[in-house]
């Protein structure tokens, strides 16, 4: 089994024992796109004991250029991203328990899963998600590794509960987004910049070489050729929401949580049931294809041709209506479709 | 005279990766007043901002010599 590991081994802050722990530690991933599947890689390949990782899209043709882990079987046959991770990542590294979840990443969902979780790795594209993320990070002691990019840009953190200022202490409030990552696109190496980043902390982290965690914000241009990193103690702030003294980890309130979606970079709504279901695809395949509708499907999820619009519904009840950004139109297709 | 630097979408709102300006004495909320007068910076409000490569409060002031540098929080990933 060492062998395999040999030259991780030597690297004197890995070493046996650093080794032996990254063996028994377990990651959870949010997301499994681009930031997802260069750390997932890296991860697999490193040997963590346990990968869990949760992402509620599939594979489309688009993702190929960044998406290191999927190919364009995947993307033809529509499969969800976690169920594809999964696959290739067991097929990288035997040794490792990699579990792929097809579902939105809700706080509710996260809270079940963190139960012995020793790192969060944030491989997600929106802010919604990220403040969750550092929510339960936060109340379950946890730490996490921001990351993010758009076009040439990328920034990553570091977030050590108790230690280090968090998400929320520096935005102070849910930033407005979606337009950059419309219009301005990515390149790969925007990503892998950033993944290579938050997965050397991660190893930092599950070698528990704390010491060596870089206590920096960074972020970096690869186009202008810009690097900074920025002192980020004075950002600790006491009396944030999120890790201050009178915390109330605000981002985990049902109340403030979104039920349908924007998708980060695509004309796409994402609609979630507000209660966990069960569907049955097959049954609902056949219901439609009688009333002459064109569907498609995996085991995984369904897809439907509307006249203008195309709905893709998983199991869980979810779907992502493509076509429109138009979160009213979205709702009024989807309950069309499913009541 | 401070430098000015520019990240992401805001480097592309201003044309350039950084400007030369007095800014000494202001505080940082007063300079990105004046930023917004002078360039079309879209969401200028959320950005984080450092000083000499320290994060900072919209309430620091700004002293002679500093460099101050805005960075956008993107979100894809």
């Amino acid at each position: 089994m060492l062998e395999r590991y040999s030259r991780q081994i030597l690297f004197s802050p890995v070493g046996e024992k650093g080794q032996e722990k990254i063996r028994s530690k377990h990651v959870l991933m949010i997301g499994a796109g681009a930031l997802g599947s260069g750390n997932g890689e890296i991860l697999t390949r490193a040997g963590v004991g346990r990968l869990t990782i949760v992402d509620r899209d599939y594979v489309e043709a688009s993702n190929l250029q960044r998406q290191i882990l999927y190919s364009e079987a995947d993307a033809a046959e529509k499969m969800p991203k976690a169920a594809a991770a999964e696959r290739r990542l067991k097929a990288v590294n035997s040794d490792v328990d990699v579990r792929g979840i097809i579902a939105d990443a809700t706080a509710e969902l996260m809270e079940e899963l963190v139960e012995d979780v020793d790192l969060i790795i944030d491989a997600t594209d929106n802010f919604e998600t990220r403040m969750m993320i550092n929510d339960i990070a936060q109340k379950y002691n946890i730490p996490w590794v921001f990351g993010a990019c758009v076009g040439s840009f990328g920034m990553s953190f570091t977030i050590i509960p108790g230690k280090t200022p968090c998400l929320n202490c520096i935005l102070k409030s849910l930033p407005l987004q979606g337009l950059t990552c419309d219009t301005v696109g990515i390149i790969a190496p925007a990503v892998q910049m950033v993944a290579v980043h938050q997965s050397a902390e991660a190893l930092k982290i599950l070698v528990e070489d704390w010491d060596a965690v870089r206590p920096a914000f960074v972020s970096f241009d690869l186009w202008r050729n810009q690097y900074t990193s920025i002192k980020m103690t004075r950002a600790k702030d006491e009396g944030c929401l999120s890790c201050g003294t009178d915390r109330t980890y605000p981002y985990l309130d049902v109340e403030n949580q979104s039920k349908s979606t924007v998708l980060c970079g695509r004309d796409t709504v994402q609609i979630r049931p507000p209660r966990k279901q069960e569907i049955d695809l097959q049954n609902l395949g056949v219901q439609l294809r009688a009333l002459n509708y064109e569907v498609k499907g995996n085991p995984y999820l369904l897809s439907v041709e509307t006249k203008d619009n195309r709905l893709v519904i998983f199991r869980d009840g979810r779907a992502l209506i493509h076509g429109t950004k138009d979160m009213a139109l979205a709702r009024s297709i989807y309950q069309k479709i499913l009541g | 005279m401070n430098k000015v630097l520019f990240f992401a979408h805001l480097r592309d709102a201003v044309g350039e990766d950084f400007i030369k300006m007095d800014a000494a004495g202001k505080t940082v909320a007063q300079l990105k007043e004046l930023l917004k007068e002078q360039y079309d910076l879209p969401r200028f409000d959320t950005v984080m901002t450092a000083i000499n490569e320290e994060f900072c409060s919209d309430d620091d002031v700004i002293q002679e010599g500093d460099e101050i540098a805005f960075i956008p929080p993107v979100s894809g990933g």
